[in-house]
């Protein structure tokens, strides 16, 4: 029969998808493996940890207790100095109280978070009138300018960086933390713009033209048709798309790393992770435990693109 | 309600014109037919109306108002589209008030009127579904009931019942006239199919290739076409063009001369001594079998007409018959008793024939200035 596979056929098949989903959630599988296992386990090659470690994941969302560092009695009796001023012991108490060491997962996550929605959202707003305009009103050059967006992905994000930052220091805006970070916005929102104006203006194509006549007819202008009508139908791609450009800001590192890298408390994810590496802290239960923290949402966002992607809104609105 | 004028309307597509001095008057309360072939540019002219396409020249007149600058939701038009074009997120209640909320009609007016036009076309139990949950003919209501509950001056209907099935096709029809018996909205509907001109329209307007080629009622329409195009696209089957000089006296069909007994078929015009050639019209359904025709005394008759092929329609039969090399559909009663190969003699009251000039296909009974002249 037609497209009827034999068993020797399908077990190949199986083998050889068993293969590449190997090769491709392996590196996953390690991260996890190795952010749950005991210092003592480390050199295990075996993937299950012989004993489950959670400090990692307790210590970087901060639900673990917070390790006293005692003083010691040199110190203590130090203290007792009636000469030494309030300000001066404060100083040495301080050292002792320290929490510059402990890596802050939760302020990066906020950092990173607050940043890929803020570009992924302006995104998203410019890339919708951006491909309505491309999608459905003629004026001259369309064609080219819609064709020609995706040129944008033929320069390497190396080879702007140090333009960009020269533009930046230029224009003043690379001297503050706002500045940088408005500026680091921007470029997150020229790097997905065109996939995003791509994607959506397709999906507006697909949206029967009829239907924005009819709004119209109904009493509608243009904008309230785009907002009444084109977007609660374009729900499952606006979704799509946010998440997109949500992803590309939450992994991105190079820009961030040339932009923010002296503002510490303005890190995001990538660039702490980065520096998680280097520091004297980098213990590898941690390291992986920050991973598949940073990890975490993009799967979240990919779980929610494919179950919405699969949902057809413009079903039964107009007859082919 | 409100009158509607199209004044001199042109339309272009590029250096294409699809429609060429359009002129048209409805009155107040009118419904008017639209009825031509694909592409005669009977849904443009619509769209123009509507405000969905530019005018390249002339003025689009509401209510003594050139709206022609106006947006759509600026005219105070409602339209019922081919396609349907329901909104698919929304569901039937708030397909058809979404209409009075953009014009932000107070919730009382809009619940009264939502359950007059639900129950008028029987939507009540479907309020709540969306588009994609009804058959064909629902969203068709529902498309209708979204026009009519905005009280709008003027209905546009672009071929509403071109995806439906003859069944439904026939009952929405009916539905259609009762509504606008209703409403006496100014109503222009859109078609190709003659049988929906016919039945609906208080005037009928026949277009081809961008010209109105004639408009009237459906029976002068019927009866008095103005030209071979409009002849023979109203009525099915078509009406029977033949080959046929005219004489002062009489006409010549290969051969048999048909005499006018009646004064008033005579042709009142000067004619060439030896005929002139003309396409003789005459409608499949007005010719009788001579056995069975009761005035045949004062009929015309061509005789010995050879049938190939008999259709027995029930109530009626449609014949294919030859005079001579020329083919002629035939419509007679189910007495008739010939049978194919069979000849048969066949009468017709002259008045009801039609004489279209050669070259330029027009009626010689209704433009004088084509009549050859002294």
């Amino acid at each position: 029969m037609l497209g009827k596979r034999t068993l020797w056929q399908n077990c190949l098949l199986a083998l050889a998808l068993g293969v590449v989903l190997f090769f491709c959630l392996f590196p996953f599988i390690q991260i996890l493996s190795t952010s749950l296992k005991h210092q003592f386990d480390w050199g295990n090659p075996s993937l299950i940890p012989i004993k489950l470690n959670l400090e990692a994941y307790q210590e970087l969302l901060g639900l673990g207790e917070r390790e006293e560092v005692p003083i010691p009695e040199t110190v203590k009796r130090l203290l007792d100095n009636p000469l030494l001023t309030e300000e001066a012991k404060e100083k040495i108490l301080s050292r002792y109280r320290s929490t510059k060491d402990v890596f802050p997962f939760p302020r990066f996550f906020l950092n990173t978070f607050l940043l890929s929605v803020t570009a992924a959202g302006l995104s998203l707003l410019l890339a919708v009138f951006g491909a309505y305009a491309f999608s459905r009103l003629r004026f001259k050059g369309r064609s080219v300018i819609r064709r020609s967006i995706l040129f944008v992905y033929m320069v390497g994000g190396v080879l702007l960086m140090v333009p960009l930052y020269q533009m930046s220091v230029k224009v003043g805006l690379a001297g503050t933390v706002w500045g940088s970070l408005f500026s680091l916005v921007l470029i997150y929102i020229i790097q997905t713009l065109p996939v995003s104006l791509y994607m959506l203006g397709n999906y507006f194509r697909t949206i029967p033209f009829a239907l924005e006549e009819a709004a119209a007819t109904d009493g509608c202008s243009r904008i309230q048709a785009l907002f009444l009508i084109i977007l609660p139908l374009s729900v499952p791609m606006l979704i799509t798309v946010f998440v997109y450009c949500f992803m590309i800001a939450w992994n991105e590192f190079l820009f961030a790393f040339v932009f923010l890298k002296q503002y510490h408390d303005f890190h995001t994810l990538p660039l702490a992770l980065q520096s998680l590496f280097v520091s004297k802290n980098a213990i590898w239960d941690r390291i992986m435990a920050a991973s598949m923290l940073t990890l975490s949402p993009v799967i979240l966002c990919f779980v929610f693109i494919m179950r919405n992607l699969t949902r057809g809104l413009t079903e039964g609105g107009v007859k082919e | 309600m409100a009158s509607l004028r199209l004044k001199n309307i042109h339309k272009r597509f590029g250096s294409v014109e699809v429609l060429h001095d359009i002129n048209l008057e409805i009155k107040e309360g009118e419904f008017v037919v639209l009825v031509g072939p694909s592409g005669c540019g009977k849904s443009t002219t619509l769209r123009l109306i509507a405000g969905l396409e530019d005018i390249t020249e002339g003025e689009v007149i509401i209510n003594h108002n050139v709206v022609n600058l106006l947006e759509p939701q600026h005219r105070n038009i409602a339209m019922v589209f081919q396609n349907y074009a329901l909104y698919p997120h929304k569901n039937v209640r708030e397909n058809i008030i979404f209409g009075l909320k953009m014009a932000k009609v107070s919730r009382d007016i809009m619940d009264a009127r939502l359950e007059k036009v639900a129950k008028m076309l029987e939507l009540q139990d479907f309020l709540d579904r969306k588009p994609a949950q009804l058959s064909g003919g629902q969203r068709q209501r529902v498309a209708m009931g979204r026009a009519i509950v905005r009280d709008a001056d003027v209905f546009l209907f672009d071929e509403p019942l071109s995806n439906l099935d003859a069944k439904l096709r026939h009952q929405m029809r009916s539905e259609i006239k009762r509504i606008h018996r209703a409403y006496q909205t100014t109503t222009l509907y859109v078609t190709h199919d003659q049988v929906e001109a016919m039945t609906m329209g208080d005037r009928i307007v026949v277009m081809k290739e961008g010209v109105i080629e004639q408009q009237g009622t459906p029976m002068e329409i019927y009866l008095k076409p103005s030209n071979t195009f409009v002849a023979t696209f109203i009525g099915s089957p078509s009406m029977n063009l033949m080959d046929a000089k005219l004489f002062p006296e009489h006409v010549e069909i290969e051969g048999q001369r048909i005499h006018f007994k009646e004064k008033i078929q005579r042709p009142d015009f000067l004619l060439p001594k030896e005929g002139l050639p003309i396409k003789l019209g005459i409608r499949p359904d007005f010719f009788l079998d001579e056995n069975f025709a009761s005035r045949g005394g004062s009929l015309a008759k061509i005789n010995n007409a050879k049938i190939d092929l008999i259709e027995p329609l029930g109530f009626d039969k449609e014949l294919d018959v030859q005079v001579g090399p020329q083919s002629l559909k035939v419509r007679l009663d189910l007495r008739t008793t010939a049978k194919e190969g069979d000849t048969i003699n066949l009468c017709f009251d002259m008045e009801r024939a039609h004489f279209f000039d050669i070259k330029t296909d027009k009626n010689l009974f209704i433009h004088p200035a084509i009549r050859p002249q002294p």
